[in-house]
Order: structure tokens, then C-alpha cells, then sequence
């Protein structure tokens, strides 16, 4: 197997505004949002992060796309390291958040072709790669009307086809199904699928159970920043489901039982 | 090709919203409709002169000259002898001026000589600047003691004394302040039409997380800086222009001249001058604000950094248009420096060294902030932090 995403002994901290030390109920002023995570991720694999709200996914999956940078530690992707090779890992990689949105303003269309051109592809190649995407995913009806006037579904698919516009070896998302309809859902859940068959990597946050076990080869677990279980699924089931696993690794770290 | 992809966004953005384009044009269109109102309902009585002046020893010579000029202008004049409280019936309006010549007055310039130290001969014109025909005679009429002086090598004096001759209130003296605050008027216009268009553009999108989309891609920050700063700064020139057309264009008429009269009086290189200072505060301030913009979390915050830097840039304005003379330092001071420069300019004491290096330092100040400005696009507590 081909490791396309190796992350090392990664370390991110936050210092705590005011405000959110209020929130946090908490007096001190840094928090640690990834402490010492390491894993591994293969082509042609889709690797789940699975952990309650808070436990560093999103912190993860962003030291991952270059948008922060590590404290401690590093991670390669396809072999380029994030914190020395940024902007090469970034042509390598697709992230979908919902912190990352698209200007209302623009058509489907327009916005296709313009982060065509960011990734630095000629006119030629966007044209076939729109049609081969807007069609999968039903958006070329679409392709004119302003972004602002779809509904969420839609939008969340034109940001999915803006995010693998330069058709990335690896593809990120975080919490790919939140707030969609069932049939999007369903519609990002088989894409995703896709991708895994075409030998793309995909690595996914989530606290959806059920969608791990659908797609995910591997999976680690994440509790308060440190990787509680990594592995494939049937290392970390060990023979339960994967929910009565989930909380019997909680339960073993955090010494609370739900 | 990614640069030229990021400028492209911003130029679709703003000429395919029409409300944008009607912004942006509208301030210059209204300035120019309203001051050209304001200047025909206070000009429009002011046709025909017909002047009538109080004269002691004025020389037949210059009652002749005077007479051509006048006449040349289409206009009459009567010249009154031995007027009984000539000073008095100025003030109030009944005669449009009195001129007061010493006796034998061509003998005593004759006789005068400039490097004796003596004061020279004086002439005294007592007149309203308040009154559009009052302050005509009095441009006109020195005009004609202009020439004569300068036929007689500089001979006599014309308003020397300590008294008080011209009979207006201060307030009133307004083609002048006029042509002094054109500057600070032009900083605020582009100041306006900078801010309308990058606020929304930077800090708006950073607010809103598009800005964050561009740059999980692999764009250069640096072109992504410029990629605003460039489209945004040729977006706020039209604004910028489109007001400064409506000023300049609209204030002649306010101060009763003709538009030809006000083009005619200044030569190329200001005009060239003029556009290049404009040009060159427009992307400093572009930046500056796009600065203020990055690092703000919101649209909101960046208002509020960009208005007190717009103060600042005001006072400055203001300061240089009040303040007679201005030390050449200033020239290192962005905006400043073009103030100074432009009030140069429109003064007729063009500096062009001291314009152009306005220009160039300017251009470089706004530079420094387009690698600022990439410098805290790669910086996460400025971009993602909390």
C-alpha cells in the first residue's frame, strides 16, 4: 500500500481570548487543541477521524490542508511536507469545510473556472473536467444562476466540484454529509466512494457512526486532542460495533462513561 | 495566469453589478449637477457691469487704459472727480469702487527710485470682493496698473498701506479658499470611492470565508494581494475621477467663471501633474485600507480602523490647505506629499520634482503595503484565528 498522508507527533495550540475562556470555563489562557497525533493514510483508502465535538478533527484536517501551521511535529502529503512545501501540498489536495465558502455573487460556472485557473489549469482541461463533474452531480442546470439564489444542497455541491477542480490525489473533508438533505447526502456519500475507486486517498472528520462504517478503510479515533485508536475498521471494532467501541475507548481515556 | 485570474474576479465583480457601477459614478454626476445649480442661482443676475468709480488724481493715461479694458470686456464705467465720502458710499454699494492717486502722480514714479529705500508712490483702490462687480473692477483694474507698472519699471505701489481696502467680510472670499481646499477635496473623494470599494471586497470576503477558499489553493499570497489592491485600485479610480470631474467641472460655475477660463489657466504638465498625484494616492490608499481590511475580522472593524486613518488623512488635508507655508518634508509624508503637491500645482507654484517624487514615493509606500498585506494573508492568527 501506498502511505499518501503520513502525519507525525502533531502538536497545535490556541491561545484563549477572553471571550472564549468565558465559554470554555476555563482560566487558562492556552488550550490544546492536537497533542501528539500520528497516522497514516493510503491511496485508494478513505480514512474516517472520528471523535466528539472539540477532540481536534477540524484542527487536524486544517494543519493537514496548510490553512495552520503545526506547533510541534509535521505531516507529508504525496511526500511534501506541510510546514516546508505549503503551496506544493496545496495543488496536491482538495478541502472541503464549511469554513471555506464561495462568493455568492458568481455563477457555479464562473467560480469552476476560476479555481481552475488558481490550480494553474489551462482553459481546455476546466472545460472537460466542468462538464464530467456539473453533470455528475447535476449542478449544469444549474450553472448559471447565482450561488446565492441555490438552495444549501446545491451550494454544497458546487463547493464540493470547486474543491477537486484540479482532481487532487487527496481529497479532504470535514463533516462531508453535515446539514445536507438525504439525497445529497447520498449523492457526496457515493462520490466519495468514486474517488476511493479512481485510487484517490480521502480523509474525513465525522461523528456519524454509521458513516464510517459505511465508508471508511481506517479510522482513528480522536479524544481531547490525542489519537485514542487507529487502525483499520475491524482493528478497532474488535469484534463490536463501533459505537460500543467508540465509548468504551471514551470511557478508558477520559475516565467518563456516557 | 493565477494573478491575471484573481484581478479578472474582481473587475466581473464590479462591472457586472450594476449598483456597484451606479456607486461608484453617481457621487461625481451629483456633485457636478448640484454645484452647477448652486453657482447659475447665485451668478445668474450677473450679466452686464456697468461700473461707476470714484477717482482722485487718477492719470488720463490710466482712466484711458481702464476705459479699453472695460470696454473690451463688453462692459461700461463712469469715472467720478471730487465724489464726497467715496469710502463710505463703497461700503454701501453705491459706487463700485474709488481709486485714490497721489497728486502729480507720473512725476513721483518719474522721480522714485526703487534702491533709495523710500516707500514707492502709492495707489489706493478701495472696493467690496464680496460684490461680483466690485471685485471684477478691482481684477481688472490692477491688471491695468499691472501693465503700467511694468512699463514704469516698478515705480508706485498699489494697496501698500496699512488700511483696510477691500470693504468684503473674510467669509466671503471664496474662489480663493476654493482653490486651496481643492486638494483636501480631492483626497476625500478618492479617500470615499477607495474605501466603497475595497472594504467590501476584503474584509467583506474574509469575513464571509471566500477569502479563505482562495487560499487553500496554491496561489501566491503575494498575487492574491496584489490581485486585490491592482483591479480594486483601477475600480476606484473611475470613482475617484468621476468626482474630481464633477468638482473641477462644476466649480468654475460656482465661482462665476466660465469652465474654458479656469482649462486656459493652467498648462499640461499641471494637468499631467495633477493626474499622476491622483494616480498615485489612489493604490496607496487602496492598500492602505486593504491592509486595515486583512487585518480586521470584519467588515464592521475594518470601518472602523479605515475611518481613523481617514481622519487622520483629513486633518493632514485640512492642515495643508490652512497653513501658508509648508516645510518640503512633507514629501516623505504619504497623502500629504500630494496635497502639498497638487495645491502646488493648482496655485500655478508647480515643484515637478516635488510632485514627482510624490508620485514615486507614494507608488512605493503602496508596495510596501502589498507585502504587508501578503505578509498577513499568511499569517493564521490574522487569518483563522478566533
Amino acid at each position: 500500500m501506498e502511505e499518501i498522508v503520513r502525519a507525525e507527533n502533531l502538536k497545535k495550540t490556541f491561545t484563549l481570548s477572553k471571550k472564549q475562556r468565558k465559554i470554555e470555563k476555563t482560566t487558562i489562557g492556552r488550550k490544546t487543541a492536537v497533542d501528539g497525533l500520528s497516522f497514516s493514510a493510503y491511496r485508494g483508502e478513505i480514512y474516517g477521524l472520528l471523535g466528539p465535538n472539540g477532540a481536534g478533527k477540524t484542527t487536524t484536517l486544517r494543519l493537514l490542508s496548510t490553512l495552520i501551521r503545526p506547533d510541534a511535529g509535521d505531516a507529508s502529503v504525496c511526500g511534501r511536507s506541510v510546514t516546508k512545501e505549503a503551496y506544493k501540498v496545496r495543488d496536491k489536495i482538495g478541502f472541503m469545510t464549511s469554513e471555506l465558502k464561495l462568493e455568492g455573487f458568481f455563477t457555479p460556472d464562473y467560480l469552476f473556472g476560476f479555481f481552475g485557473r488558481l490550480h494553474g489549469m489551462d482553459e481546455s482541461l476546466i472545460r472537460r473536467r466542468k462538464e464530467d463533474l456539473f453533470a455528475r452531480f447535476g449542478i449544469d442546470k444549474f450553472a448559471e444562476v447565482k450561488v446565492q439564489d441555490l438552495s444549501t444542497g446545491m451550494k454544497q455541491k458546487v463547493s464540493l466540484v470547486v474543491a477537486i477542480v484540479h482532481d487532487p490525489d487527496v481529497v479532504i473533508f470535514d463533516e462531508p454529509t453535515n446539514g445536507l438533505d438525504v439525497l445529497t447526502a447520498k449523492v457526496v456519500t457515493d462520490f466519495l466512494c468514486e474517488l476511493k475507486a479512481m485510487g484517490k486517498s480521502v480523509i474525513l472528520s465525522t461523528h456519524i457512526f454509521s458513516l464510517v462504517e459505511k465508508l471508511c478503510d481506517r479510522v482513528g479515533i480522536i479524544i481531547d486532542g490525542k489519537m485514542a485508536k487507529d487502525g483499520t475498521l475491524d482493528e478497532v471494532w474488535a469484534g463490536k460495533t463501533l459505537e460500543d467501541r467508540f465509548f468504551e475507548i471514551y470511557h478508558t481515556v477520559t475516565g467518563e462513561t456516557i | 495566469m493565477k494573478l491575471l485570474a484573481l484581478m479578472k474576479k474582481e473587475f466581473v465583480r464590479f462591472f457586472s453589478d450594476p449598483k456597484l457601477l451606479i456607486n461608484m459614478l453617481l457621487p461625481g454626476i451629483l456633485i457636478y449637477i448640484i454645484y452647477s445649480l448652486m453657482g447659475n442661482l447665485i451668478w445668474q443676475d450677473a450679466k452686464e457691469y456697468k461700473f461707476v468709480v470714484a477717482q482722485t488724481n487718477a492719470p488720463e493715461q490710466i482712466v484711458a487704459m481702464t476705459t479699453a479694458a472695460v470696454s473690451g470686456n463688453g462692459w461700461s464705467i463712469e469715472f467720478q472727480s471730487g465724489v464726497q465720502d467715496a469710502k463710505e458710499r463703497v461700503e454701501k454699494g453705491e459706487l463700485t469702487a474709488y481709486v485714490v492717486f497721489p497728486e502729480v502722480f507720473e512725476e513721483k514714479i518719474g522721480e522714485y527710485d526703487a534702491e533709495s529705500g523710500t516707500p514707492a508712490p502709492q495707489v489706493e483702490l478701495y472696493y467690496r470682493s464680496a460684490d461680483e462687480e466690485s471685485m471684477s473692477f478691482f481684477t481688472l483694474f490692477t491688471a491695468v496698473l499691472d501693465g503700467y507698472e511694468h512699463g514704469k519699471s516698478n515705480k508706485f505701489d498699489v494697496n501698500a498701506g496699512g488700511e483696510k481696502y477691500d470693504f468684503s467680510e473674510e467669509t466671503n472670499v471664496f474662489a480663493t479658499t476654493m482653490g486651496r481646499m481643492l486638494p483636501f477635496i480631492v483626497v476625500a473623494l478618492v479617500f470615499s470611492s477607495c474605501m466603497g470599494v475595497t472594504l467590501e471586497s476584503v474584509a467583506g470576503e474574509k469575513e464571509r470565508g471566500t477569502l479563505a477558499t482562495v487560499l487553500v489553493t496554491s496561489v501566491r499570497r503575494s498575487h492574491v494581494a496584489l490581485g486585490k489592491v491592482v483591479p480594486l485600485s483601477c475600480v476606484a479610480a473611475i470613482g475617484a475621477l468621476s468626482s474630481f470631474l464633477g468638482v473641477v467641472l462644476s466649480l468654475p460655475k460656482l465661482a462665476g467663471m466660465a469652465v474654458g477660463d479656469l482649462v486656459a489657466s493652467y498648462g499640461f504638465t499641471s494637468y499631467l501633474l495633477l493626474f499622476l498625484l491622483i494616480m498615485s494616492v489612489i493604490p496607496l490608499i487602496v492598500a492602505a485600507i486593504a491592509a486595515l481590511s486583512t487585518y480586521a475580522k470584519s467588515v464592521k472593524e475594518a470601518s472602523a480602523y479605515t475611518s481613523i486613518v481617514m481622519i487622520v488623512a483629513m486633518v493632514l488635508s485640512i492642515a495643508a490647505a490652512v497653513v501658508q507655508s509648508i516645510g518640503s518634508w512633507t514629501v516623505v509624508v504619504p497623502i500629504l506629499n500630494a496635497v502639498v503637491a497638487m495645491q502646488g500645482v493648482l496655485t500655478l507654484n508647480i515643484s515637478v520634482w516635488q510632485s514627482l517624487v510624490s508620485v514615486g514615493l507614494n507608488l512605493v509606500y503602496a508596495v510596501l503595503l502589498v507585502l504587508l498585506i501578503a505578509k498577513m494573508l499568511s499569517s493564521e492568527r490574522i487569518m483563522f484565528g478566533k
